[in-house]
């Protein structure tokens, strides 16, 4: 069987981290004897990605997602288990595969803040060996297709946060690599600025056919550009499927809104009450979560009871959705008695 | 300027320790040398190894991590402190100053050997490289420390020891010193080895020395394999900090 671009199996990272209560005491005390906590990031992540695919990770915070990218991108070392990208062990930490992925944070920034981005693109250039025509033709895409052709020449730290962002895209891409790993590229950034990343991504990846994997928590990022999301929560992978998948798959509910031609009076909204739950209520309009099974059921009863104006069925919010995957996993985690403490 | 304390200090004594045959003015050619390995050190390394430390605790040590070459080399190059260079024109100037009254005093006068001038730079050239070893193991460190904010002073500490002749520690519990900053932190050999062969003729040079002047080169190359083995290891334990 051919290998999958990028192969995960079993993949682990715990960190080992220093515990410190409060005050002086404890802190004289920590330099004789130290309380660690093990720390489970990553515990134990299978995934294998095809080429050309863009594929969204999705989580809460500390779920393992940016560890997952820097164990893939090669800067962490894992605690166990394997990976492959393009045939390479990314901890290995080869040149050659070092050429042919880049790694772009949202958190971090690798330009020099002093000094205008065409010097650290040049430096690039360098390391890269990219050869001078080369560069120069990609440098003028990007900079046309993001639109930066002024800005080349402003010292970093004068450029605005989008600014900024789209000069990194630009650092990562000078070397055209065939994987690039986003993590929350859109983080911070105003509309405009978050719609014009996605729109140069989604034209780049579809022009290349380019292999992405992006970690964000704007749902219109994901919309926008994967077909394939991954939700990892709790240093796990809770789904991987289609976006439109995580609602049939995680949720049974719909969301139910009527127009009434009549005042609602309260012996109306409680007998709605019947059918599902009460989402809004603003006369004439009122909502409710319904279970879909009951939702033609109630329709009818409904239609034949009152008049009613207009009528709204459709799917819960995708972030509704997603933060009810989270709240369940770290309802879950909880529920485990502590396994991974240690002292 | 530590000259001027020095100058007082032979205002007592004609020589640090008798017999040692450090005089002033040979006692000027190594503090030249001090401070022209101290320049090139402060000048290329000293920058560099501060903000290694700083990109492992704020990790920002990932880009350098995501470069397709050496990632040693990426950090230990890019910043260059031109201020700390002006000292490397005042040793050479004390250099020269020191070597013109050797050559010149009536009493056997030095006589150049240019042996001695080409075994000089090369042995300036080991120096440093025992010295960026030393300062890049220590910044390594801090992968394991986490925040290791006092490196300077602790660099300050080890490289006291280099300051001075290693003779004066040849007296009682100084073995033990010279042994340890000799063959295990060889920073000794760092300033002595090039100051000894320049300052003083090279036949009076005594067996032992010409051991330790080869050992330096061992010393060299071990240091800096050491060092890199230590900043290997530290890579694979870097943690880049929470983004």
């Amino acid at each position: 069987m051919p290998m999958a671009l990028i192969e995960l199996h079993n993949l682990q990272k715990t960190y080992r981290v220093y515990q410190k209560k409060e005050g002086l005491r404890a802190s004289i005390k920590g330099l004789f004897k130290r309380t660690h906590k093990d720390v489970q990031a990553v515990k134990g992540i299978n995934l294998q990605v095809e080429q050309g695919e863009f594929v969204a990770f999705l989580g809460p915070n500390g779920a393992g997602k940016t560890t997952t990218l820097k164990l893939l991108s090669g800067v962490i070392h894992p605690t166990s288990g394997t990976a492959s990208v393009m045939g390479y062990t990314p901890w290995e930490r080869e040149n050659d595969y070092r050429r042919r992925f880049a790694l772009v944070m949202g958190q971090k920034n690798q330009l020099w803040w002093d000094l205008p981005a065409q010097e650290s693109f040049r430096l690039h250039q360098q390391i890269y060996g990219i050869d001078t025509k080369q560069f120069q033709n990609t440098l003028d895409e990007l900079s046309d297709l993001l639109g930066l052709r002024e800005l080349l020449s402003q010292p970093v730290r004068e450029l605005s946060l989008g600014e900024r962002m789209k000069m990194e895209l630009t650092a990562a891409l000078l070397h055209s690599p065939e994987v690039l790993f986003l993590d929350e590229p859109t983080i911070g950034l105003d509309v405009v600025a978050q719609h014009n990343i996605q729109q140069f991504l989604k034209y780049y990846q579809e022009k290349r056919k380019i292999t992405i994997l992006l970690t964000s928590h704007y749902m219109k990022d994901v919309a926008a550009l994967c077909k394939r999301v991954v939700i990892i929560a709790d240093g796990r992978i809770q789904y991987d499927g289609s976006l439109s998948g995580i609602i049939d798959e995680t949720t049974n509910r719909k969301l139910v809104t009527l127009q009434f031609a009549n005042p609602i009076t309260d012996a109306l909204l409680e007998s709605l009450k019947h059918f599902g739950d009460l989402v809004k209520h603003e006369a004439p309009r009122v909502t409710l979560e319904v279970t879909r099974d009951d939702v033609p059921a109630m329709l009818t009863a409904i239609l034949d009871a009152h008049d009613i104006d207009d009528l709204i069925v459709e799917e819960p919010p995708l972030e509704d959705v997603i933060a009810d995957v989270f709240a369940r996993v770290s309802k879950a985690s909880e529920e485990e008695p502590f396994p991974d403490e240690v002292s | 300027m530590n000259i001027g304390f020095y100058l007082i200090v032979f205002q007592y004594t004609d020589s640090i320790g008798k017999g040692t045959g450090w005089g002033r003015d040979e006692f000027f050619v190594f503090l030249a040398t001090t401070w022209i390995i101290n320049s090139l050190v402060q000048t290329f390394f000293m920058p560099n190894a501060q903000q290694f430390s700083e990109l492992i605790r704020s990790g920002n040590l990932d880009f350098a991590l995501l470069k397709p070459i050496d990632t040693q080399f990426v950090i230990s190059f890019p910043r260059v402190d031109w201020a700390a260079l002006s000292n490397l024109f005042m040793g050479i100037i004390l250099l020269s100053y020191s070597l013109y009254q050797l050559t010149t005093r009536i009493e056997s006068p030095l006589v150049l050997d240019w042996r001695a001038i080409l075994m000089y730079p090369f042995y300036i050239a080991c120096g440093t490289i025992i010295m960026y070893s030393v300062m890049i193991t220590l910044a390594s460190t801090s992968v394991w420390l986490g925040r290791n904010q006092t490196l300077y002073n602790f660099w300050f500490y080890i490289t006291n020891f280099s300051r001075y002749p290693m003779e004066i520690y040849q007296v009682g519990w100084g073995i033990a010193l010279w042994a340890f900053f000799t063959f295990l932190i060889p920073v000794l050999l760092v300033v002595n080895i090039p100051a000894r062969i320049m300052a003083r003729p090279l036949n009076t040079m005594t067996s032992q020395m010409w051991q330790l002047a080869s050992f330096a080169v061992l010393a060299t190359l071990l240091c800096f394999l050491f060092s890199r083995r230590v900043f290997v290891r530290a890579l694979k334990s870097y943690r880049s900090a929470s983004s």
